[in-house]
């Protein structure tokens, strides 16, 4: 007897067309519809003007690459060490990943987990970058880890012309005591005087190394030795907590965003953060517009230099990231001219370009907010020039492959804490946070 | 033999689902391996040791432990009393009943974002409020200060939670038959001895059961935690899970991730053992 499905099909009859369809499925490619390849990107850098660039981008490769389809997928400046963590440990990768700290970048080539940039750079054009500014990402002689998509100069001070006028504050301050002074003075009226980070996070880490670095230490010497236990570190310590009184209630939970908008919806009277200010300004709070402008961080005196933190948002291609050569010319394509442009005046000031040839071009000088900020914009470019980060902290300085662990493990962060917060001992704070720097640097 | 090849399917899955991962575990945990590349060596038990010697481990216990009584005690008082309530005749009861369960259905990220931004300490309704009626002179930081860190996740995982609570104990509610409150009302007793003579003792197999789940569930809440606090301020209200995937994906140490796991699963195992022989005892008595 022949058992019939409800449709009327015969039982053999479907296995038939089963079978038929498993081996249509089964045969090379070229017998059945093609499907596309498929890259991934990733970026923490998100912002919605941002979104429109990237898929500009998107658009213009994927009409001159017939059968590729980009995707891109978010990650965010708190949670890429886990999700990188996790696609790299179960091999499901990124084909290219972009806006990551450079000391990211230098980890994960320290593993062996990315492919040299060698090829895309040589596509980008090596005479096109300033001078140097792949220098940082040549951590094995003769080989590229990455390549920066942009420079930042993420510690720049954000001051309000009409606060300061209002408190009889002439110029912006340039010592860490001018510093608190005009924050005591222009604070009052629901305005707080900074939003520097007082939580357990990245961007408290990365903040703390500014001040470090703005009382003339640093966190490691030259050959990475863990150079804490000394005045530097304490000062800092101390200047830092002397702030906490001038800073929202809330800024022991500040990270980047919550720190940026406090100054733009003209919470706090100065701000911390890199260009993405100006934009932000405009868009959000167009009443400050014409009285924001930014300087340098003030230091401890004026005998110490300041020092910008750039994080030199980069470009890396993991090792085991399908499809490499169209990986390659994606990661190349990122910096076409019309695409790049357009990236850059996302947030115009916030990521600054890598690449000479287009800083001269018209169409980058013509952005509105860029000619309204000439001099705020100069500046920052100037500053992230010169910008160093835990990862390479100066030029005196080797790499440092291990700065994404130790800002990942927070222990500078609990420094700030500990003492602020916690008002636990100095000498306490600064021995623990010397062993467990050398533990993770012994990793 | 048919016998065997019965049970085979049974213990093949159990063997797939509940052994391998976690004799997987406690392999991987006497390693130490680099999270991105998975590798590492060998350390025998260095990971256990380095563990219960350090401060970390013990006080994120303490602050597992803190959370998971606080916020479980919470979920079942308000969940037993407003089932109490919805089981009553009241209007709009149907409606009440479905808008009860709305925290429990929204999603944890969207929850967190709501209540972060209630206690924003520069735009937050809480501290706009106190300050408006005078409770306060200078905003609250409600999430990055101790003791309000803690208090805050334990307030908003009552809230988020104890919905759970009400569907089980309302269904419970439903079914106990109301000749056993006639005959309590004939000898004499009054609302507040029907409710611990009649109500709690018949409602007792089924909290044991939402007692158990919950501290199951509250005893390893990551994404609530993480969202509200990270664990700060410092480690104050970092539980175990947030060690597990500090040590995982910060640290990229997975050895040390999954010993913390395992002890924290051998510490579910002895609390578990303990609840369910007591509750065993009481009810042989």
């Amino acid at each position: 007897m022949t058992e019939t499905t409800r449709s009327g099909l015969s039982r053999r009859s479907l296995g038939t067309a089963l079978g038929a369809g498993a081996v249509a499925l089964a045969a090379p490619g070229g017998a059945r519809a093609q499907t596309p390849t498929t890259l991934r990107w990733w970026s923490p850098q998100t912002a919605p003007a941002q979104r429109e660039a990237y898929n500009f981008q998107i658009r213009t490769f994927e009409e001159a690459n017939p059968g590729v389809r980009v995707v891109f997928e978010a990650t965010s400046d708190e949670g890429y060490p886990a999700q990188m963590a996790a696609a790299f440990a179960s091999g499901q990768v990124p084909s290219v990943v972009t806006h990551l700290p450079h000391f990211a970048v230098a980890t994960y080539w320290q593993n062996g987990l990315l492919e040299p940039f060698n090829d895309v750079i040589n596509m980008i054009g090596t005479s096109n970058f300033y001078e140097g500014a792949n220098r940082i990402y040549e951590i094995t002689p003769g080989q590229f880890a990455g390549t920066g998509i942009g420079n930042s100069a993420a510690n720049m001070m954000w001051l309000r012309r009409d606060l300061m006028q209002r408190a009889n504050i002439a110029e912006a301050p340039r010592t860490w005591d001018q510093l608190r002074d005009a924050c005591r003075r222009m604070q009052g009226g629901g305005v707080f005087g900074a939003p520097l980070p007082y939580a357990r996070n990245s961007m408290t880490s990365l903040i703390f190394i500014c001040f470090v670095h703005g009382a003339g230490g640093s966190i490691f010497t030259p050959d990475l030795q863990v150079n804490v236990d000394n005045d530097a570190f304490r000062n800092a310590l101390e200047f830092y907590k002397s702030m906490r009184e001038l800073c929202p209630p809330g800024a022991t939970n500040y990270s980047w965003g919550e720190s940026l908008t406090a100054f733009v919806a003209g919470a706090t009277a100065t701000g911390i953060y890199t260009g993405r200010v100006l934009a932000n300004v405009a868009a959000q709070n167009p009443r400050i517009a014409d009285s924001v402008t930014c300087a340098r961080y003030p230091t401890i005196s004026t005998n110490v230099a300041p020092w910008t933190f750039n994080d030199f948002p980069s470009v890396m291609i993991p090792k085991v990231a399908p499809n490499m050569a169209l990986a390659k010319r994606f990661a190349a394509h990122l910096f076409r001219a019309d695409g790049y442009i357009r990236q850059l005046h996302a947030a115009p000031g916030h990521v600054l370009p890598v690449l000479k040839t287009i800083s001269a071009m018209p169409q980058y000088q013509e952005n509105a907010l860029i000619q309204k900020y000439r001099a705020e914009v100069d500046l920052m470019s100037e500053s992230a020039a010169a910008g160093h980060n835990l990862g390479w902290e100066s030029t005196r300085h080797r790499p440092n492959t291990a700065a994404g662990r130790i800002i990942a493990s927070h222990v500078l962060a609990e420094a700030v804490q500990r003492y602020v917060i916690n008002n636990e001992p100095m000498a306490a704070v600064v021995s623990t946070t010397a062993q467990r720097l050398e533990a993770l640097m012994r990793g | 033999m048919l016998g065997v090849m019965l049970i085979a399917p049974c213990v093949l899955i159990f063997c797939a689902v509940i052994v391998y991962p976690l004799v997987s575990a406690v392999y991987l945990s006497l390693f130490n391996i680099f999270t991105p590349t998975l590798k590492g060596n060998f350390v025998g038990f260095q990971n256990y040791a380095d563990l219960f010697a350090g401060e970390e481990f013990w006080r994120s216990l303490f602050n597992t432990l803190v959370w998971t009584v606080c916020t479980l005690f919470l979920q079942v008082v308000l969940g037993v009393a407003a089932a109490l309530m919805l089981h009553q005749a009241i209007v709009f009861r149907a409606l009440a009943r479905s808008l009860i369960l709305f925290p429990y259905f929204v999603s944890t990220v969207v929850a967190v974002l709501v209540w972060r931004w209630l206690f924003n300490d520069l735009y937050g309704i809480l501290n706009h409020l106190m300050m408006w009626s005078g409770l306060l002179q200078m905003p609250l930081d409600w999430l990055g200060s101790m003791p309000n860190a803690m208090v805050s996740i334990v307030l908003v995982g009552a809230w988020k939670y104890f919905p759970f609570v009400v569907i089980a104990i309302l269904a419970r509610l439903q079914t106990i038959p109301d000749q056993l409150y006639e005959a309590a009302t004939i000898d004499g007793a009054g609302a507040w001895a029907r409710f611990t003579d009649v109500t709690l003792p018949q409602l007792k197999d089924v909290l044991m059961v939402v007692v158990l789940l919950r501290a199951i569930w509250d005893f390893k809440e990551f994404d609530l935690i993480y969202l509200m606090t990270g664990g700060g301020p410092l480690i104050s209200t970092q539980t175990l899970p947030l060690m597990v995937y500090k040590e995982a994906f910060g640290l990229d140490a997975m050895g040390r991730a999954t010993a913390v796991a395992v002890a924290m699963m051998a510490v579910m195992l002895v609390f578990m053992v303990l609840y369910l022989r007591r509750m065993g005892k009481e009810e042989a008595r």
